[in-house]
């Protein structure tokens, strides 16, 4: 047991007890004293005592004893120490990188290996606190655990497949070591540098204070691998033929000069190939097709293998297609083009087409059974209820493909409340002008960057309407620089527009083979977006708001280890994506059973391995500190709790309070015998 | 209490039980006057007040011949006494008056004022003129209740008394220089004090009060604490006054204590004998009416 009796804690402490009892003694009266009326006569004359005090109040002593008591041990409790304690010399925080990345060349295990071994090898002196660096960063053992327990649930650790910043793991690791008792605190992160991890976040405002930040040394600043990912696949109808359009994007970093791609669809080999490297960019999209009956749902995985690859686990990706379900599209239009090119003869088992009369917009208007998307030519506009019922389908959540083959003012102005402005002919731009840049992220184009279904560049487009929109994205333009295409994306239902409709004398798509593939998939995208998406990252927390009155009461996650059911609480869905990518099931459970394939793949982010050796993200994180914080009072071999920790002992409160009653009841028992005597 | 009999000796429980200066000062009085062969009321003036029978060594002055005449009894004939002297109460308020030992049925203040209360009362129905001089212990400054007969006196006298109380600093000094200042006519001077003063201070103003021809007559008033000094173990001695602290053996310091206690009382007697001033010692714990009866001897003298 000692004492830190030169803190200056300690040192207040004793001041606020001796005050009280300076002013008990100064206040306290001899049990002898008379107050005499001829003290003149009287001579001091004070003599030795010749029996030791005498107690003559034992409980009074008593009381004021255990006042004096409780106060001390009130005082003294944070600096009090049983056998056995120890100091605290530094507080320590590893983060361990889990992230895919870390799979290169079995960086995670060797961490791991490194890390139980330093918390084994650690003294008593050392406070170890382990987080994990994953999706959400974790702690796995606190500082109040133990060594042991610390070894432990580090050795338990398995290599993970998803991606992470660092910035909240440091921010986890600063709020523990706010709290830790260590005179000296510092962060040690076990990672590979990973350059992208970096750069996230570098405008964050400074939070370490008097932190240390340890990082290891970059060994190299790249290395070689080899990955795929961003797997898509579509469903093009090309006449008869329904075809599936699958493009996946393939890295390769480093002198991997082949590779060997296997696609499986449905647990079965379709293309097994060789894909040369060497003339290939670093990065580029591997396309591929093939027929497939539109009722059919597809989902599969696309694996790479190469020599020299560092890290495995990012050589595979997943996908799923659901089959086709029919649409209802609702079409005025005028063109013949797009009246034919949406006739049950095409378009059955894709889209069903209900043609508005134009003398029965009214009725529409009054009939609840709206279609998905609705097509419709600018030239309607000039009639409110047309207006109107473009006004609906887009406030009700559905798709509109709005064509503009002709501009007045009432169009002007309805088109402007779409978000849309009509600019005056440009001369200079007049005439007949072919298609030139397009969206090819965008998936209504990202199959017409293969040419196997025909060259979109061809398509002529005479005299389009110049339109221009803040809040649309353009996504077609022509080669004269012209916006032809866009999609507006601050309505509540998907809007399309072109700025030309589809005549003959106006475009030349009408025509080209790409005409009825590009109709579907723009059909498709406008249509009110699936709730569920098919893809998703390793570990990620999924939500989905599927209303109040949804049917759905839960929903089924099925992975290879067992069920992972999550109820449907208030209209919303929270779920947890299994954390090893995959084809997963997933099923609906309401009235009837819905199944869906979600493909879980890792964060192509992950996949690049180029790491960086002096990260300008941790020093933009570290304040500038003048003094350390880890400083001590001079004279003292303990790290006594902050003030904070002091406050938060009850043990602390109960004491000081007994005191404090204590000298009360002492002061009123005294007070009471004075009167009396 | 004015219809019960009057008490035939002095009891302090009968005191302590009275509330009121009032009750207090009549009680003392009466008890006193009750136990005395002959009133001091009656006196040698001209009112009238009643007859007795004639007693062998009367003056013949004073029979009632016409009564005799009439009736063939010798009787005296008796007036009601009146001096029209004028007499100042004058109270020491220091705080060694306040003290009360254990044996003692009133402080030594409580005891003084009780005093000055019962001689006032009894001065007024002699329609002589009473009035009262003593300090303020808050204040510093002197109180003064002007000299008169007037019926309302008593009460004025009475509710003034009861106001003063003892305390700070040894004032019997300065009460006498106030004394001196504000009397101005020949009056009686009662001096109620423990005179725990150095008497060379006091000296000086009682002989000018006796050089500007008013009679002086003290009432000391102790405790026999003070003149016994019976304490045994070893006490811590607080003046109250000074507020000095003396840790004292008695066994030891009790002989010594005596010694200066009696030769600094004896100081006192040897002075008022100097100045021919009565002097009576009232103890607390004693019956008052010695004193009473020094007072009624000393004011025949004054006849």
């Amino acid at each position: 047991m000692s004492f830190s009796l030169l803190h200056p804690f300690f040192l207040l402490g004793a001041l606020g007890v001796a005050v009280p009892i300076y002013l008990h003694l100064k206040r306290r009266e001899p049990h002898n004293l008379i107050r005499f009326s001829a003290v003149r006569f009287l001579d001091d004359n004070p003599h030795p005592r010749k029996s030791p005090w005498r107690l003559r109040d034992i409980l009074l002593f008593l009381v004021r004893l255990c006042s004096l008591l409780a106060l001390i041990a009130a005082f003294a409790w944070p600096y009090l120490r049983e056998e056995g304690s120890f100091v605290v010399k530094e507080s320590r925080v590893y983060i361990l990188d889990n992230t895919l990345s870390r799979q290169a060349e079995g960086g995670f295990v060797r961490d791991r290996e490194q890390l139980t071994s330093l918390i084994r090898g650690a003294g008593r002196e050392l406070q170890i606190a382990v987080i994990e660096l994953k999706t959400q960063p974790s702690v796995i053992a606190g500082f109040s655990e133990n060594h042991e327990a610390a070894e432990q649930k580090t050795k338990n650790l398995q290599p993970s497949y998803q991606r992470g910043s660092f910035l909240p793991a440091f921010r986890l690791a600063n709020t523990l070591l706010q709290n830790s008792l260590g005179e000296k605190k510092r962060i040690i992160l076990l990672t590979d540098n990973q350059e992208n991890q970096w750069s996230e976040n570098l405008n964050v405002p400074p939070f370490l204070k008097d932190v240390e930040v340890e990082i290891p040394k970059t060994p190299h600043r790249n290395l070689p691998n080899l990955s795929v990912a961003e797997a898509k696949a579509q469903r093009i109808f090309l006449g008869e033929k329904a075809l599936v359009n699958f493009t996946a994007e393939i890295t390769h970093q480093g002198k991997i000069a082949e590779a060997t791609v296997i696609l499986r669809i449905n647990d079965q080999e379709v293309m097994n190939k060789k894909v040369s490297l060497a003339d290939k960019p670093e990065r580029f999209v591997f396309q591929t097709q093939w027929e497939a009956s539109p009722s059919l749902a597809l989902s599969g995985v696309v694996e790479i293998s190469g020599e020299d690859d560092s890290m495995a686990a990012d050589n595979s990706v997943y996908f799923s297609l659901p089959p086709v379900q029919e649409g209802k599209v609702a079409v005025l239009c005028q063109s013949q083009f797009l009246r034919l090119a949406l006739s049950p003869e095409i378009m059955r088992g894709h889209w069903d087409t209900h043609f508005i009369e134009p003398s029965k917009i009214a009725a529409e208007l009054e009939t609840a059974n709206d279609a998905e998307v609705l097509c419709i030519e600018s030239s309607y506009l000039q009639s409110a209820d047309a207006r109107k019922l473009l006004w609906r389908y887009i406030t009700n959540g559905r798709g509109v493909f709005l064509m503009m083959n002709r501009v007045t003012a009432v169009t002007k102005g309805f088109v402007k409340e779409l978000g849309f402005e009509c600019l005056p002919e440009d001369s200079s731009k007049a005439g007949s002008a072919n298609l030139q840049y397009l969206f090819a992220n965008h998936p209504v184009f990202h199959p017409f960057t293969s040419p196997d279904y025909g060259n979109i560049m061809e398509v002529k487009v005479t005299d389009p309407i110049r339109l221009r929109s803040t809040q649309a994205v353009s996504l077609l333009f022509s080669d004269k620089g012209e916006p032809l295409f866009f999609q507006n994306v601050k309505q509540p239902g998907k809007l399309f527009v072109s700025a030309f409709a589809f005549e003959r004398n106006q475009t030349s798509w009408p025509v080209h083979p790409t005409f009825i593939p590009f109709l579907d998939l723009c059909l498709q995208n406008a249509r009110p977006s699936d709730p569920m998406p098919t893809s998703f990252e390793p570990g990620e927390v999924f939500i989905q708001n599927l209303g109040t009155n949804s049917l759905v009461r839960e929903v089924v996650l099925k992975t290879p280890t067992g069920m992972r059911s999550s109820a449907v609480l208030h209209g919303k869905l929270q779920l947890l994506i299994p954390e090893k990518p995959g084809l997963y099931s997933l099923t609906y459970r309401g009235v009837s059973d819905i199944e869906r394939i979600i493909a879980v793949n890792a964060s192509p982010k992950e996949s690049q391995l180029r790491f960086t050796v002096k990260p300008d993200a941790l020093q933009a994180w570290q304040m500038i500190s003048t003094s350390s914080g880890a400083k001590q009072t001079a004279g003292l071999d303990a790290t006594p709790p902050n003030i904070s920790s002091i406050w938060q002992q009850k043990i602390w409160w109960f004491l000081l309070v007994a005191a404090l009653c204590g000298l009360a009841l002492e002061g009123f028992w005294v007070h009471g015998r004075r009167k009396t005597a | 209490m004015e219809n019960t009999a009057p008490p035939t000796r002095f009891d302090p429980k009968v005191l302590a039980c009275l509330e009121g200066l009032d009750f207090k000062a009549r009680y003392v009085m009466e008890g006193f006057l009750s136990g005395l062969h002959e009133s001091p009321f009656h006196g040698y003036s001209v009112e009238f007040s009643d007859y007795r029978n004639y007693q062998p060594g009367d003056d013949l002055r004073h029979l009632d011949w016409k009564l005799y005449g009439r009736t063939d009894r010798l009787c005296i004939k008796r007036y009601m006494q009146e001096t029209n002297v004028r007499f100042y109460l004058v109270c020491d308020t220091s705080a060694s008056m306040a003290y009360k030992g254990s044996r003692g049925w009133e402080s030594k203040f409580g005891c003084a004022r009780i005093l000055s209360a019962a001689l006032s009362w009894f001065l007024l129905k002699q329609n002589d003129a009473v009035g009262l001089i003593a300090m303020d212990a808050a204040s510093g400054l002197p109180r003064l209740v002007r000299p008169s007969q007037r019926s309302t006196q008593t009460g004025l006298l009475l509710r003034e008394m009861e106001q003063i109380a003892p305390g700070g600093n040894p004032s019997l000094a300065a009460l006498l220089g106030h004394a001196l200042r504000l009397v101005h006519r020949r009056s009686v001077i009662l001096l109620f004090s423990d005179l725990l003063e150095p008497s060379a201070e006091i000296e000086q103003y009682l002989k000018q009060l006796r050089f500007h021809g008013h009679e002086c007559i003290v009432f000391q008033t102790l405790d026999p604490d003070e003149s016994e000094f019976p304490f045994a173990d070893s006490h811590v001695f607080e003046d109250l006054e000074t507020g000095s602290r003396h840790q004292v053996l008695p066994g030891s310091a009790r002989d010594k204590y005596l010694q200066r206690f009696n030769a600094f009382m004896e100081d006192y007697r040897q002075l008022f004998q100097r100045l021919e001033i009565p002097h009576c010692t009232v103890f607390n714990h004693q019956d008052p009416w010695p004193a009473l009866a020094l007072f009624l001897s000393e004011r025949r003298k004054l006849q």
